[in-house]
């Protein structure tokens, strides 16, 4: 498991609609706030690439000092953005793609309006549980 | 590192500009602006000042199209420790600015200028621009050598000139000086250094490889002279002869220098051209510069000195010149790697520099997110430098990533044509889900929260109290869930420590708490409602105004009446209450200084006042205001003076945000948290004021609580109107409406209507007459009918009382200012009167019965005496001897048959005393032939009041007994006798119908005739509904009491000649014996006659008989014991009648024993016709109609 890994679903309106530290290092809040401002960054550069690829999975599109971002991108432009030290693509990608599954089933749900905030616990606790299985 | 580096940087000559003397600061941005703008002079314009002292060893220099370029660094800079490396880095000419005026001693001038020029050793040219100088100063400039230079007073454009001619000739000066340097170098070769040979060892070894790498060094250095001097061609020359040395002796820094040089030369070779070959060879010469400034690096990595800021310097020159969106990949990896130096760099402000120049260039691809993220950096950096100028700086840099974090304060956006979001959504009412979700993109609440909380910082370390404030206003009022009560403290009281430092009045375009929200525009109270004027009808007001009681209307539908957008009117003068809610959702107290409608037309003036809002709650307050003029009024938010800095608070704003707490997309709604009910979006209505108008306001006299009457009762209540108005009322008109309209009697409209117009100030009373309703038996107020008696002073519920509606209006036009075209007519006003009226439970009438009796007539003393009146018909108006004869009204010695009476039942549930009076309207006498008794006001016949205790009921007598028709006519039966006729008749059904109608019209006509009046003290009084009583109550034997029976039967007393015409009565028989003293005496022959009158129209045959009984009912003319004997003919009598007249018969009666008789007399109809059989209700057309007359007393004394 990567020692720091910060997950974020971004929407196509750009919100953050599900944030995790999903890292075994110690979390500081600090660093959460810079994980996020990275990932944040990440945006103009994965909004060039997406329209540029078939692809959903993006790999490592920007990094910062030691940390990369990789991002998979949805239909529906939806962003999963992950931002990790360690170099294991086919983890992070089997870990989105598992990712998607589940998002797919929270847009399933009526009373979700998609572009809002994703509140459910169960699909934080899945994530979780995915991140451990493949970072 | 240095800022603003690029590919051509290496062909601009740096000149410091120096400040000499003091300068106010606004002369010296004068100066300085004047003087940047000539960063470029062309060689073709310095040739006048440009002589050749020698052959120039720039020989290719292209003297039509090339030029010089300068850079202007204002107060100078150090000297760099690679100024030899790069030529460009050195300062080639210094240039001193002097105002005269406040540097009087020139002098003292060229002396500070000289000693500034110490500081710059490379400055090949050296001059002072004295700008404005005095006449003295002119005069004595002349032998100051040539390093001072005047500029004569003058207009702009002069000056303007004079300093163009100037930097030609600092240009041309350069260039000479150029000249003379390439010349001396490339004759007795020049010795440069870097930081980086002084670290070499100095082995022998290596001074013999530093003097074979000092040739192509000097090739590098007078090539970028060359480039100084803009001639690229010989700079590149140079550049060749340098790479080819620096490759043979290895020396890879200087290898790149002289190929970064040559990308230079080539560029400004190729001026303005941008093919893609050129393009490829700049990115491929680049990339091997870039390689080669790693390679020392990476060759001597015990070197202490980097070269690591000239990789990144190239890396970012390179990216600079392909930053294009079509190349964005390849410039994003380049800065990339350059970002990804900065951790190896080991000087800060290096590190601030390349994220400096990285944010820009990321800026200028269009990647604001990552220029934001970049500028974040640099301004981290500067905060980490602990001084007031750096914090300036971090606070400005963040002011710039607020755009891309979506952070901006208002003051910014505001001017930058930001898309407006919100009123038009807001306005559509629904809008869909979508469009909301895309109110509120890029909400990265964390990251804002962190910018906010920097920007919060460095202001507060800058010393800005008003970016500080603003940005804790911000942080507070979109963050305030995420920060914990402690935190919100210590924001409230960064706000307020900021607000200290400010001048007290200070605006802020941010607004911070509390929450504002439009709560409700409240109707205006119902005596100042306003009516839209129609000045074409005369009925101004309707149409305009919902008729009615009811909110809603289902026909006013279909008209095109946006609700949300309703209109509302506004009176100069008059003033406004708007209702909106505060929330403050934050955990601690709240004061709001003052709060005001804010409101941006000008015809406005809001009263501000101060609340108090504890934590976590809300607060529905009433702001009103006047307005002064007229117009239109948009409140768009109210203006709130809190935490010592005015905002204005936009009920826009919070309209949207509520909007997406509802759909879950922001962080809490503040009001709902504040526990705040859901309200529904109000919308800021169409405002527009008018002219002022004129005000009536009502009061009732007496007392404006409610008037207590019981059921029934009758009461003037007196209206007092005045108009508290300027305007006078020039129009008005009343009318009634709400429930009970029918229990107003009579309104004095004329009393109103005659004292227009009423004028400002003047009052006018009306007299409205008002009658109690009934209770229903469903009104709550029936039940409790004891207790309201209990609590009198009490208002009755407005639902059940009328309400006097008065429209009125002011003048049509204003006061000397006819027929203006386009002029609205101003609007008239609604006044609703409400007559409080508390209905109590009064008399209330039990049942109604009908009661017969039958009175015989007896003979006594008293006789009354016919009276003959003027119109002919007779009249006999009983004279009552007693009191108890006028209860009823009959004479009981002319008896009464078939005498009926009307009881009807009262009870008093009350805690008062009723006295009943009963009066019978009789028709008067208006038919000639009528032969009724009339009565022409029964009431004055004096029934004596009933008088009802509390808590008792009593019963009434009303005698029937006037309505009976004079004639048995065959109209009454008409109908009925077709139907008979007709059996086929197929409008049976609808003659019955008509029957029954007829017989309901002459019951009520009977009925209104009967009024049953009470009074209670002194001044209660009314009248009782009883209709329905009575009606039940008659329904069944109508018929009996209206029509006359077709014969009537009369005995007198044919005594003596005096012919005693007595007509009788419907059921009346009078019996007279005058001068007999009334008494009849026994063992005497008594002459009698029997009367039969006919009281139909048609002649009637019949066979009468008179029987005559004993007390006992015996008959006593004929049997064993008979008692009484008789002369003529007593039974069997045929007697034909003519219609409407009356045919006598004579007999003679002898009484044997003294006591009471009673004669009666019958007979049977010989051939009755129909309408005889339907009077009778015969059943069978054969059977024979029998007629029997009243009984008749007869009272036989005894001769003594």
């Amino acid at each position: 498991m990567a020692s720091t890994a910060c997950f974020i679903i971004v929407s196509r309106n750009d919100n953050p609609i599900y944030e995790a530290e999903v890292g075994s290092a110690v979390k500081k809040e600090e660093a959460a706030h810079q994980h996020q401002f990275i990932l944040h960054a990440a945006l103009d550069i994965v909004q060039d690439i997406a329209w540029n690829t078939n692809a959903m999975f993006l790999k490592a599109v920007d990094r910062f000092n030691d940390l990369v971002v990789s991002v998979y991108v949805t239909a529906g432009h939806t962003r999963f953005m992950l931002l990790h030290d360690s170099r294991n693509d086919d983890g992070i990608k089997s870990f989105f793609q598992e990712v998607h599954e589940l998002y797919i089933k929270i847009l399933f749900n009526p009373l979700y309006l998609p572009g809002s905030r994703i509140m459910s616990s169960q699909f934080d606790t899945k994530v979780r549980a995915l991140a451990r299985k493949y970072l | 590192m240095e800022p603003d580096v690029s590919i051509e940087s290496g062909c601009i000559i740096r000149i410091a500009v120096l400040p000499i003397g003091s300068i106010p600061q606004v002369q010296l941005r004068d100066y300085v602006s004047m003087l940047v703008r000539h960063n470029k002079v062309e060689l073709s314009a310095i040739s006048s000042f440009y002589t050749e002292h020698q052959k120039s060893p720039f020989a290719n220099q292209p003297w039509e199209t090339g030029g010089l370029r300068f850079k202007f660094m204002v107060g100078g800079s150090p000297a760099s420790p690679w100024e030899d490396f790069q030529s460009n880095r050195k300062i080639l000419a210094v240039i001193g600015l002097c105002h005269c005026p406040s540097s009087p001693d020139l002098d003292v001038v060229a002396d500070q200028f000289a000693t500034a020029c110490k500081r710059y050793s490379s400055a090949l040219v050296e001059r002072c621009f004295a700008f404005c100088p005095g006449d003295s100063q002119l005069e004595d400039g002349g032998k100051k050598g040539n390093n001072v230079v005047l500029f004569p007073p003058a207009d702009r454009q002069t000056q303007e000139f004079h300093l163009q001619t100037m930097m030609q000739d600092i240009a041309a000066s350069l260039l000479m000086e150029f000249e003379k340097w390439v010349l001396r170098a490339e004759s007795a070769g020049t010795i440069v250094k870097t930081p980086l040979d002084s670290q070499a060892s100095l082995s022998s070894e290596e001074v013999i490889k530093a003097k074979k790498r000092r040739l192509g060094r000097a090739q590098k250095t007078i090539g970028d002279y060359c480039l100084l001097a803009g001639s690229p061609v010989d700079a590149n020359a140079h550049y060749s002869t340098a790479l080819e040395l620096a490759r043979l002796t290895g020396d890879f820094f200087w290898y790149a220098g002289a190929m970064e040089g040559s990308v230079c030369a080539l560029l400004i070779d190729r001026m303005g051209q941008k093919d893609p070959a050129l393009e490829e060879e700049v990115r491929y010469r680049y990339s091997s510069v870039i390689l080669h400034y790693r390679k020392p690096f990476m060759q001597d990595n015990a070197q202490r000195v980097s070269t690591l800021s000239f990789e990144l310097e190239a890396t970012l020159k390179l990216a600079r010149f392909l930053c294009r969106r079509e190349l964005a990949k390849e410039v994003v990896e380049l800065l990339m790697a350059a970002a990804d130096g900065a951790k190896s760099l080991i000087d800060a402000s290096d590190r601030l520099i390349l994220y400096v120049e990285i944010a820009r260039l990321f800026g200028a691809l269009g990647y604001q997110r990552k220029a934001a993220f970049f500028s974040r950096q640099v301004a981290q950096l500067y905060l980490q430098q602990d001084n007031s100028l750096a914090a300036i700086s971090a606070m400005q840099v963040l002011a710039m990533t607020t755009k891309a974090y979506r952070v901006q304060s208002r003051a910014i956006s505001s001017q930058s044509p930001n898309k407006e979001i919100g009123s038009t959504h807001a306005d559509a009412g629904k809008m869909h889900l979508q469009s909301v979700v895309s109110l509120f993109e890029s909400q990265w609440s964390t990251l804002q929260m962190v910018v906010l909380r920097e920007i919060l910082m460095s202001s507060i370390r800058a010393g800005d109290p008003l970016a500080a404030w603003s940005a804790a206003a911000r942080l507070l009022r979109s963050y305030y869930p995420l920060i914990t009560p402690a935190g919100q403290s210590g924001l409230a009281s960064a706000l307020r420590n900021s607000a200290e430092r400010l001048p007290s009045g200070t605006r802020c375009a941010d607004p911070a708490l509390p929450f504002v929200r439009l709560h409700s525009f409240p109707l205006h109270p119902s005596e100042m409602d306003i009516v839209k004027r129609n000045p074409g009808k005369e009925e101004w007001w309707v149409g305009s105004a919902p008729p009615g009681p009811f909110i809603y209307t289902p026909f006013s539908k279909g008209e095109p009446n946006n609700s949300n957008k309703q209109e509302l009117i506004w009176i100069v003068g008059e003033p406004v209450q708007v209702l909106v809610e505060l929330a403050n959702p934050c955990g601690f107290d709240l004061m709001v200084d003052s709060i005001y409608l804010s409101v941006h037309s000008g015809n406005f003036d809001a009263f501000p006042i101060s609340v108090s809002l504890p934590p976590s709650s809300s607060k529905v307050i009433s702001l009103s205001g006047i307005p002064t003029s007229v117009g239109s009024v948009t409140i768009p938010g109210c203006t709130v003076h809190c935490f010592g800095v005015i905002t204005e608070h936009l009920f826009r704003d919070v309209d949207n945000l509520l909007l997406g707490a509802a759909q879950g997309l922001v962080l809490s709604d503040p009001f709902r948290c504040c526990g705040s009910p859901k309200l529904r979006n109000v919308s800021v209505p169409n405002i527009s004021v008018v002219s002022p108008l004129p005000l009536l306001l009502s009061h009732v006299i007496g007392s404006d609580c409610a008037a207590i009457l019981y059921e029934g009762e009758i009461r003037d209540v007196w209206i007092s109107l005045a108009n508290a108005g300027s305007v006078p009322v020039e129009q008005a008109h009343i009318s009634l409406s709400g429930k009970n309209q029918d229990s107003v009697i009579s309104v004095e409209c004329e009393a109103l209507s005659s004292a227009l117009p009423l004028k400002p100030g003047a009052e006018v009373m009306i007299p409205v007459t008002v009658k109690a309703w009934q209770l229903g038996l469903a009104d709550p107020d029936n039940a409790a009918g004891k207790n309201i008696s209990g609590n009198a002073g009490r208002m009755s519920k407005d639902g059940s009382s009328p309400m006097l509606v008065i429209h009125y209006a002011g003048p049509l036009e204003p006061p000397g200012n006819s027929a203006m075209n386009g002029y609205v007519v101003p609007p008239g006003r609604r006044l609703v009167v409400p007559l409080h009226i508390c209905v109590q439970q009064g008399l209330s009438f039990v049942k109604a019965r009908l009661l017969s009796m039958e009175i015989p007539a007896h003979v006594s003393e008293n006789l009354p005496k016919p009276v003959y009146l003027e119109n002919g018909s007779m009249e006999e108006a009983t004279v009552p001897d007693t009191k108890t004869e006028s209860l009823v009204k009959i004479n009981p010695y002319r008896g009464s048959w078939g005498l009926r009476l009307l009881e009807l039942e009262l009870s008093n549930p009350t805690d008062v005393v009723f006295d009943i009076s009963v009066s019978v309207q009789l028709e008067s006498a208006k038919d000639e032939d009528s032969s009724t008794f009339v009565d022409h006001d029964a009431a004055d016949f004096g029934y004596p009041k009933t008088r009802i205790d509390r808590d008792y009921s009593s019963r009434v007598l009303i005698p029937l007994d006037h309505f009976k028709l004079p004639i048995l006519d065959g109209s009454f039966f008409a109908k009925d006798s077709q139907t008979d006729d007709v059996t086929t008749s197929r409008s049976s059904s609808f003659t019955e119908k008509s029957t029954k109608a007829e017989l309901n019209t002459s019951i009520k006509n009977l009925i209104s005739r009967i009024k049953v009046r009470w009074q209670s003290g002194r001044n209660s009084s009314g009248e009782l509904n009883i209709k329905d009583g009575i009606q039940a109550a008659l329904q069944t034997s109508v018929m009996d009491i209206l029509l006359p029976d077709p014969l009537t039967f009369g005995f007198r007393l044919a005594k003596n000649d005096t012919t005693q015409v007595d007509l009788p009565g419907e059921s009346n028989i009078q019996l007279k014996s005058p001068g007999s003293k009334g008494s009849i005496l026994a063992h005497d022959m008594i002459p009698m006659e029997v009367l039969v009158c006919n009281n139909t129209r048609e002649m009637i045959k019949m066979r009468l008989s008179i029987a005559c009984r004993d007390v006992a009912g015996e008959n006593c003319i004929e049997g064993n014991k008979a008692t009484v004997l008789w002369a003529g003919i007593l039974s069997g009598i045929c007697v034909e009648v003519p219609p409407l007249q009356e045919s006598k018969h004579c007999f003679s009666l002898y009484f044997l024993v003294p006591g009471e008789y009673t004669l009666v007399a019958a007979a049977v109809i010989d051939d009755a016709n129909d309408i005889l059989k339907a009077r009778a209700k015969a059943d069978s057309p054969d059977e024979p109609i029998f007629c029997r007359g009243p009984p008749f007393h007869v009272r036989v004394i005894g001769s003594t």
